[in-house]
Order: C-alpha cells, then structure tokens, then sequence
C-alpha cells in the first residue's frame, strides 16, 4: 500500500490540519517510510485471532447516576479564546457540516 | 540546617521533617537553591510552582508542630509532567497548542501524592503530547541529560527523568505509553516504573493512546518508587479503565531477595540487531548477580514482541489522532487570527500548533482508521496485540518476571536522531510490548558505560498488578549492585550550545 | 398538497420507510459520561465539567442508569439484548462537540432486532391501499437500540430566524453536551406515513411507560429522523432513499413523508433519478430541501472507545432488569377489556397514559370492578375536560381517585342524579372537597322518597290543567315538560327515574 500526495491531503482535511505543499510531500515519504515498516505484522498469521482493545479483562465498568458538582462557569470559561455572554464564541460556520 | 536535599531520599527527607532535623520550608527552599544551580543547563521545567510548593510545606510544617502524624511523603520535593493537570499550573504538554492553558481541575495521580504530603515542585519538560524518546520534541526547548548535556534524557518523560537525576526534586512523576518512563529512566540512571495498565487512574493527564497510557514515578532508589506507587495506585471513580485490584503496601516486600524466584531472561531481545553491545553485557552482568543471589535464571524467547514496534505505531498513532481532535480552538487552546469560518479556524490553529512529530502521529493514526485501511493497519495491529499478550502468559507460566535491557543503546546526543523518526522509534523496542500486553516494568540502573560513563538501565517486568515481585527483584538487584548514579561532576559540567 | 395527491401516488407506488428515534434519557439524574445534572435550558455553561467539556486528561465513565435504561428499552421492543457490546467513537469536527468525536456505539450495540406491533384505524388505514381500508395491525421490525451523548447547542447570532446560513457567528453552549442519549434505528418496514406516525407515537407511549424519557418532541428530547424510498407497486428492488430530518411533532412526521413520497414520485414520473442525500422538513413552507448530500459523506473513522471497556450482560443481570419492566399499554388494554369489561376504545385511551391508568386503576379498586364503566366514562369524560381545560397536572388535580370513587359510588345508589353529579365533579375539581361534604353542604340528596315525590306530581298535576289534558289527548312528549316541572318542585332533588314513572302512573 503506498501512500499518495493526494491521499496525504485527503487525511490531513480529515484530520484538520492545513499543510503546505511541503509539509505534504514530506509527510508521503514519512508515511509510506513508516508503514512500510509496519507492514512487517502483514507477515503474521492472524487467522481466528481476536482483536485486543485492552490489555486487561475488564468488563462493565460503570459508575452510578448520581451528580456531582462541576466547574463553575468562570472556570469553564477560563482557557476560551473567545467567550460572550457566557458561551464559547466561533467564527461563522460555512456549508452545513455535521450534527444538523 | 546542614542537608544536601539533591541527594536525600523522599523517606529520609520524610523522617528528617519528622524528626525537626530540617522544617519542610527548608526543604523547599533547599530545593529552589538547587533548581537556581542546575536547572539552566537541564532545562527539567516548564514551570515552577514555588507557592504550591510553600503552602503544602506549610501544612506539613504545622502538622509537625502540632504533633500530627505525617503522612508518608510529607515534605517529599516532587516534579509532575506537563501534561498532569494541577489547579494553579499551566498544562501544556510541552506544545504551542496549550500554551497558557490554565488547568482548572486535578489529575488523581497528582492529587494522591500531594494528599501523601508531596511538595509540588514544577510541571516538566516532555516531549510534545509525549510523542518522542528524546524531550526533543519540545515547543519549548529540549531538556539536557544531566550526566551529558549535549546529550538527550531519553523521552517523553525526559524533564521527570532529569530532574530526579540532576537532584532538583527527589522524586517525579511520568506518563508511559510505550516506554516514555522507563526509557529516560534508564538514560539518566533512575528508577523508572510503568504500573500495570488500570493500577493508576489515568484521569487527569492528557491522553496520548488511552489503552497504553499509564502514570508512573522517577526516583533515585526503588523503595522511593514503591512508596510513591503506594499513594497514587488504586481505583478511581474517574477512570474507567482503573481497577478495583487490592492495592499492597509495595515497600513491605522489598527486602525479600530473589532466593528461589524464577527469573527469565528474554533471549532473543537480548540477541536483537541494534542492542549495543555494552547493554547486552550489563544485562548479562545483573542477571548473573542475581543467579549469584540465588534466583533460578532461564532463558525464554519473545518472537512475536518483536513485531510490538509495528503494532504501535499504529494503535498509538490511531489512539493519539482521535484524543488531540478536541484540540481545535474552540474551547481552550491555540486559536488562529481571523479564521474566516470554523474550518478555516480548525486547519489552520492546529496546523500552527501542533509541532511535526505530532502532525505526523496525527497523520499516521488517521489514515490507519480511515476508510478502507481500518482492517489492515488497526484490525491487525489489535489482533498482533493479542498475540503478544499470549506470548508473555506463556512465559510467566515458567517465571516469575522477565528481564531485559530498557534501552537498546545509552544516551545519544541531541539532534542525532531528530531527522530519522523510524530511528528514533526504535529506543522504545524493548518497552513497548509491555504497554501492548499492560504488563508493569521497572527500569533500574545497573552499569555505567565503560567508555561514556553514561548509565545502563534494566528493565524487569512483572506479571498483572505483580509490582510486588518485580520491584522486590529491583530493589535486590539495586542493593547488590551499590551503584552511585549521582551524575558526574555535576553541575560543573555547562551546556555549550 | 402534497397530502391531497398521496392515496393516488400510492396507488402505483409502494413507500419503504425505516425510522431512527433519537430519545434523550430526561429521567435520568446525571449525563453519560460525566455526574452534570441532566436539565432543559438554563444559562449557558452551567452545567458543564472537564469531562463535558472535553477538558484535556478528562475520561468519561459510562452511566450505569443509562445503561439499565437502554437495555430495559430494548426489553420492551423484544429486542434481543447483546451478551457483548461496546462503544465505539464517531469521529467528525463540529463546534458543538467537545471531543470532536461523539461516544456512541456501532458494530456492538446493547440491543438487537426487535419489533413493535401498530394497529392502523380511521382514515391512516385507506394509506395501505394494498389492504383497503379496513383497520389493520402490523409489526414494525427493530434493528437497533443503542446509547450515545448528545451533543451541546449552538445560536447563530446576525443570521435570518437563528439559521446558520448568513448567520455571522455562532455561541455554543454545553449545558446539553453529554445528555444520555438512546437512539433507535427501525427496519424498513413501515409503508405509509401513517404507519410511521403510529410507530412514533407507541413508541413514546411505551417510553413515557418506561419513565426513561419525558419523550418532548417540541424540547427535542425525543427527535425522530426518517429514510424513506419509494418503488413501483410489485417492484422487489429498492429505489435510492433520502433521509429526512427536522420533524418536530407527530404532524411533521406525517407530513413530511407525506410531501416526500409525492416529491420522489414527481421526479420519477418526469423520467429523473432520486438523489441520495439528507433533506430537511421546512414546517412553514410544508416541503423538504436539500440538507446536504451524501456525495459529502464523512469518514467517521469508527473504532472501539479506548477509554472503557467492553460489556458482557449476564443472562442474570438480564433477568434482573427485565423484572423492572412495568406492565407496557397493550397488556393493559387487554386486562381492562377482560377484568372491566370497557370497551376496546376506551380501555385503550385509559392504559396509555402510565399515570392516568394508574387514577383508574386506584379508583376501581376502591369503588369496585362493578363500577368500572361508569368510573371510565367519568374519567374519560369530566375527568379529562377538566385536566385538558387548565395547566393542571394529573399528579396536582384536586379530584382524587378516592373521590371519584365515591362519586359514583353516590350516583350509583341513586342518592343524586347524574347532572347533580356533573356539579358535584365541578365543585370537588373546584374546592378539592370531598362529594359526600359538598352533597350535604348543598343539600343535594336526591329525594326517592315516594310520598314526597307524589305530592309534588300531584300539585304539579293540579296546577297545569291545559298541559294535563293534551297529554291525555295523546301528545305524550309533554313528559319531559311534566319531569321538568316536577324536579322544579322539588329543587332538583327528585329521583328523576322515580319521578317520571309517578308521572306516567298519574297522567295514565
């Protein structure tokens, strides 16, 4: 599997981050260089094995409903680049995205 | 007061308080004198907290005037990574993304020592978003190993690591995901301990991959590092990848030797191409010191741990891009001037704050989730996982812990391995499977270098939640060994750059 | 209208309908993944923590409530419920999602297939013109039940009507980031607006039953999307569907498929081709329009939530839940029909509503099984005028159960009439006074005292000579005239049955 310029661009508005023309070309070495390395675990037999998402046997963790106090909203509020009356600020949204 | 805090352990600085030898605002005092001394040309901090440091002695200091009880790391200087949140710090995970973030809540580990009577010393230098094996990677500026400054500390951790060893704090805490404890542990010649994945609450420090992330401590001796694994482990209502696992007094065990213990040395590690060769001998050398203290030695093979650098680098990569999507400057964090809409504003505040390394785990860990490539990279990548946690069952059916080198070499200088990230991810081969199988490991120092002088680390790894054992084998071996890692003829020794 | 030409465009082609319900868990005490209270409104941000907030190093801890909560949903729609589940994260960038990927759940959700039996009546059964219009019953398959968090809320301020187009920016506020939210994805099984409308509405009925959710489309907490394709009659293979969204009532629901199962014939008919995409119901203009297309799908990049850990249900802990849940509407109808013998109608509008049925029920059992009819028509009658009149809630009204019992625990042995009754239920819905105490203070005992009422039948009798003597000449409605007079006499206190047979004893 190699990696093209193009789906470099692809993944990087995926991943929300506007990259130059160089970073671009940079990153598809670096990448193909990587994963081309990774591609080793291709060599193994992995037939009927069952994918590990945690290491430990976990299961069910919950906790119970039952409230409790959060941040008051000067402290939620205290790392926002831009807040007003009390709610986050963002410049306008363009094309209608997600979560309609 | 005639105390030289660089070199006390946290249970002699403890008793030392409790005993009125020294009052705990001496110790802090001592500590910032020695921070004034050393810490521009280690560059350990980003931060220094000299009033948290100053009221918590405070407490301490009237808890011993009142004749309380002190709990047991009263007075104790200790150094948190930057990305441990602390209310009244900055968390920043050494990045231009979170520069200035404010933390307006605790991290549990961090909230456990200091409840244990620690002295919050300083947030440290890492490698940004804990993407690195060298503290290179940092927006502001690389941390300088205290036994050679034109060298690196090893990473992420390397800030944690070097502030123990340079003396500035007695002990620190760090965040592991594929060896960013051990590995700087063993370049700057301290005890470095990963717990078992769950022993520690992960609440509170910013997540690189979730399912490998794990706090541990830095200390200058294991029973230190017992005793700080004694206050931060144990469940937590936060965290629900925590375990409710019975927590045991660590340092109880750790004068127990290793007679009759079954010790297996991972052989073909060991044997592996980039393994220098004066790591492959130190660790020979302590496993025959502890043959010497009548442990059973065998050997054993970990074929499929070889392929746990691959299986990383794409589950940590994939974990890593999901968990840095929040930092998109809407909330908190680096915002771009005049964005022209919102995705105008998320391309370009997180292309301006994310440094390469992490665009570049960003990157990775986003194509190998994206469409079409999920079965190849991610799917096989947790299914290899498997395989390796098999494997490593297998062999605790035969010993009680393994051993291997910590570090393939000992420390290289700053800059050498900047440019070639497949290099740079190979200082983590020898660390990485155990956070893919969520296995604790120890480094501990257990030579010099003949040539540099520079220190050696071995790993021992213990079984699930099996601390006990592995750091009652560490702390065996550090008895036997008797080695003084203070770094040499520091801090005479100035950086040149 | 497009409603007017629906039964023709049903004539020639089939609707293919699956829905996906959205239903915030309102009853639940804390959000999904974090202890913040879960409340409608209130000022921006002020219900937030790190972990809804998506703080950097916060971890979010799944609410076992909701958890129980999907499950006993699941339990109720016959759904299977999975012995291994998991939440997945759903990646996507959007200002209102503090992660930028919301917790949710794909390949392993808590519950599987599943059904829900609808009974179509009135005009919504002419829709099925395949079946005529005969009232008919029809099972709706269930895919899914799975749990997710909702997200927060955004205003568009310098825009039209807070629309986000032309809007110059926008405020987010997280008070709602983090609600529990279950989402319910049925099969393709429904064929007509109506059907869907009726599958909506029992579900919400079985729901509110549940007590998971408040279920308010207008709040949106509960928020129904609909896919819906059309095809030739006796076609096999499905046509390219469109989803619909914003339909917030029952009505829109209805009527948007409506409009777009007309709007889907139009450009077939004209010889074009469907566009799979997302359309947006406009309730003013009454149309749907393009939301966006799928052309502009995201890659959601799905992987299992490195944060928890799996979960493995018990056949126990199964059990377990399914003995919290309540007797649903249907099995109620059923047991009214059989142990009150009402009728199918009424003992349907007396068991959907979980606390209405319960007044019945509490009322029945203090007056008796036998007077469970006429305790219906009181119910379903003044009852409910009165409730439906004023912003009084079941739980707040001052009729009580006891007191319509014995209510018509009173008429029954006849020691008032029904229309003394009537003011009665006023008085009691006024004072909140008990029938017996405003009877007395009133002085409205019906009087079946014999002599009495033929006293004042006789006068009655003496007095209207010209009346009496029609009546004899055969205008025998005059009855009602002479009964009235009577109860005039007698202050309406007079049996009127009592009354009316002395009447047509004397005047015989």
């Amino acid at each position: 599997m190699s990696i093209s310029e193009a789906d470099v661009r692809h993944v990087a508005i995926l991943a929300r981050l506007a990259l130059s023309d160089e970073q671009v070309s940079r990153l598809k070495e670096e990448m193909n260089s990587i994963l081309g390395h990774m591609d080793q675990m291709q060599s193994l037999d992995l037939e009927g094995v069952e994918p590990t998402s945690h290491s430990i046997p976990l299961r069910n963790a919950t906790r119970p409903d039952v409230v409790k106090p959060g941040l008051s909203r000067d402290l939620a509020l205290m790392n926002a680049p831009q807040a007003e009356n009390g709610a986050f600020v963002i410049p306008r949204i363009v094309g209608v995205e997600e979560g309609a | 007061m005639s105390f030289d805090v660089s070199t006390l352990s946290a249970r002699a600085i403890r008793d030392g308080i409790a005993a009125r030898t020294f009052s705990a605002a001496e110790v802090v005092d001592a500590t910032y004198a020695r921070i004034d001394a050393v810490e521009g040309a280690v560059h350990a901090f980003n931060e220094l907290t000299p009033e948290l440091a100053r009221e918590a002695a405070g407490r301490i200091d009237a808890m011993v005037a009142a004749g309380e009880p002190l709990p047991p790391l009263a007075g104790v200087p200790t150094g948190f990574k930057d990305n441990m949140n602390l209310v009244g710090t900055h968390t920043t995970c050494s990045s231009k993304i979170l520069e200035g973030f404010k933390s307006p809540y605790d991290c549990t580990a961090v909230r456990r020592l200091l409840n244990a009577g620690a002295l919050p010393i300083g947030k440290c230098n890492m490698d940004e978003f804990a993407f690195g094996s060298s503290t290179e990677n940092s927006a502001f500026g690389p941390t300088h190993n205290p036994w050679d400054l034109e060298r690196v500390p090893g990473g992420s951790s390397g800030g944690s690591a070097a502030s123990v060893s340079a003396g500035m704090v007695a002990v620190s805490l760090g965040s592991d995901t594929g060896g960013s404890i051990r590995q700087p542990g063993a370049l700057t010649g301290t005890v470095a301990m990963k717990p078992t994945y769950g022993r520690v609450s992960r609440y509170g420090v910013v997540a690189f991959a979730s399912s490998l992330d794990q706090i541990g401590p830095f200390a200058r001796s294991v029973e230190d590092a017992a005793l700080v694994l004694n206050a931060i482990s144990g469940h937590d209502d936060m965290d629900a990848t925590s375990v409710r696992e019975p927590v045991p007094d660590f340092t109880a065990t750790l004068g127990d030797g290793v007679k009759g213990l079954r010790i297996g040395v991972v052989r073909d590690m060991l044997e592996l191409e980039g393994c220098a060769a004066e790591v492959r001998s130190a660790t020979e050398a302590s496993v025959k010191l502890l043959e010497g203290l009548c442990a059973e030695v065998g050997d054993v093979d970990l074929p499929m741990s070889q392929h746990g650098l691959a299986a990383y680098y794409i589950i940590g990569p994939a974990e890593a891009s999901s968990n840095l999507a929040r930092f998109d400057g809407i909330r908190y964090g680096h915002r771009v001037a005049e964005p022209s809409d919102v995705l105008d504003l998320y391309m370009r505040s997180r292309a301006e704050g994310f440094g390469p390394e992490s665009i570049r785990r960003i990157m990775l860990g986003t194509y190998a989730l994206s469409a079409g490539y999920y079965d190849a990279y991610y799917g096989t990548a947790q299914k290899t996982r498997t395989l390796i946690t098999r494997e490593f069952e297998a062999a605790f059916e035969r010993f009680d812990v393994l051993i291997t080198p910590t570090s393939p070499t000992v420390a290289f200088k700053i800059g050498e391995r900047a440019e070639d990230p497949l290099a740079m991810y190979l200082s983590d081969v020898y660390t990485i499977p155990l956070n893919l199988a969520g296995l604790p490991g120890v480094s501990i120092p257990c030579a010099k270098c003949g040539t540099s002088g520079l220190p050696i680390g071995v790993q021992v790894i213990g079984k699930h939640f099996d601390e006990a054992t592995m750091l009652q084998v560490a702390a065996a071996l550090e008895g036997a060994l008797a080695l003084d890692m203070t770094p040499p003829a520091f801090p005479l020794h100035r950086r040149s750059s | 209208m497009a409603r007017d030409r629906l039964p023709v465009v049903l004539e020639r082609y089939e609707a293919v309908i699956g829905l996906e319900v959205h239903t915030e868990l309102t009853t639940l005490n804390s959000k999904m993944f974090c202890g913040c209270p879960v409340e409608f409104g209130g000022e921006p941000n002020t219900r937030v923590c790190p972990v809804c907030l998506g703080l950097p190093g916060a971890l979010p801890v799944p609410n076992e409530a909701a958890v129980e909560a999907t499950v006993l949903a699941g339990l109720a729609l016959n759904c299977e419920i999975a012995p291994f589940s998991q939440f997945h994260r759903k990646q996507y960038f959007y200002p209102d999602m503090p992660k930028d990927y919301q917790i949710s759940q794909y390949d392993l959700p808590f519950c599987g297939l599943g059904h829900l039996d609808i009974e179509v009546d009135g005009d919504g059964a002419k829709q099925r013109v395949d079946l005529g219009a005969e009232p008919y019953a029809t099972r709706i398959g269930v895919t899914r039940i799975h749990l997710e968090e909702d997200t927060g809320k955004m205003i568009h301020v310098g825009g039209v009507e807070g629309r986000i187009a032309g809007a110059d920016h926008s405020l987010v506020d997280f008070n709602r980031a983090g609600t529990p939210l279950m989402e319910l994805v049925s099969e393709p099984d429904i064929r007509t607006p109506e059907e869907a409308r009726r599958f909506a509405q029992k579900l919400r009925l079985i729901l509110l039953n549940l007590g998971v959710s408040d279920c308010s489309m207008e709040e949106g907490s509960m928020r129904v999307d609909g896919n819906i394709s059309i095809r030739l009659r006796g076609e096999t293979e499905l046509g390219t569907k469109t989803e619909i969204k914003n339909m917030n009532s029952f009505k829109a629901l209805h009527d948007a498929l409506a409009f777009e199962i007309v709007r889907q014939a139009d450009v077939l008919d004209e010889g074009g081709r469907i566009v799979q995409e997302t359309r947006h119901w406009d309730v003013t203009a009454k149309r749907t329009s393009t939301l966006r297309s799928k052309e502009q799908a995201h890659d959601y990049r799905y992987f299992p939530e490195p944060d928890m850990v799996p979960f493995e249900f018990t056949p126990e802990w199964i059990d377990a839940i399914r003995v919290r849940l309540p007797e649903l509407p249907d099995a109620r109808r059923e047991r009214f029909v059989r142990d009150f013998g009402l009728s199918p109608s009424d003992a349907r509008s007396l068991s959907e509503d979980v606390e209405f049925s319960a007044y019945f029920e509490e009322a029945v059992a203090l007056a008796g099984n036998s007077l469970a009819k006429p305790l219906a028509n009181w119910a379903l009658g003044d009852l409910s005028a009165y409730l439906n009149a004023g912003p009084v809630a079941l739980a707040d009204a001052k009729v009580t159960p006891a007191m319509l019992a014995e209510l018509v625990e009173i008429i029954d042995d006849g020691t008032i009439s029904g229309k003394q009754a009537k003011q009665v239920f006023a008085e009691m819905a006024e004072s909140g006074d008990a029938p017996g105490a405003i009877i007395e203070l009133k002085g409205m005992k019906q009087v079946s005292d014999t002599d009495a009422i033929e006293a004042a039948v006789d006068r009655v009798i003496a007095a209207n000579p010209d009346e009496v003597a029609s009546y004899r000449a055969g205008k025998t409605t005059l009855i009602g005239w002479f009964v009235g007079q009577v109860m005039r006499e007698m202050r309406g206190q007079g049996n009127p049955a009592l009354v009316n047979e002395t009447l047509v004893r004397k005047l015989g």
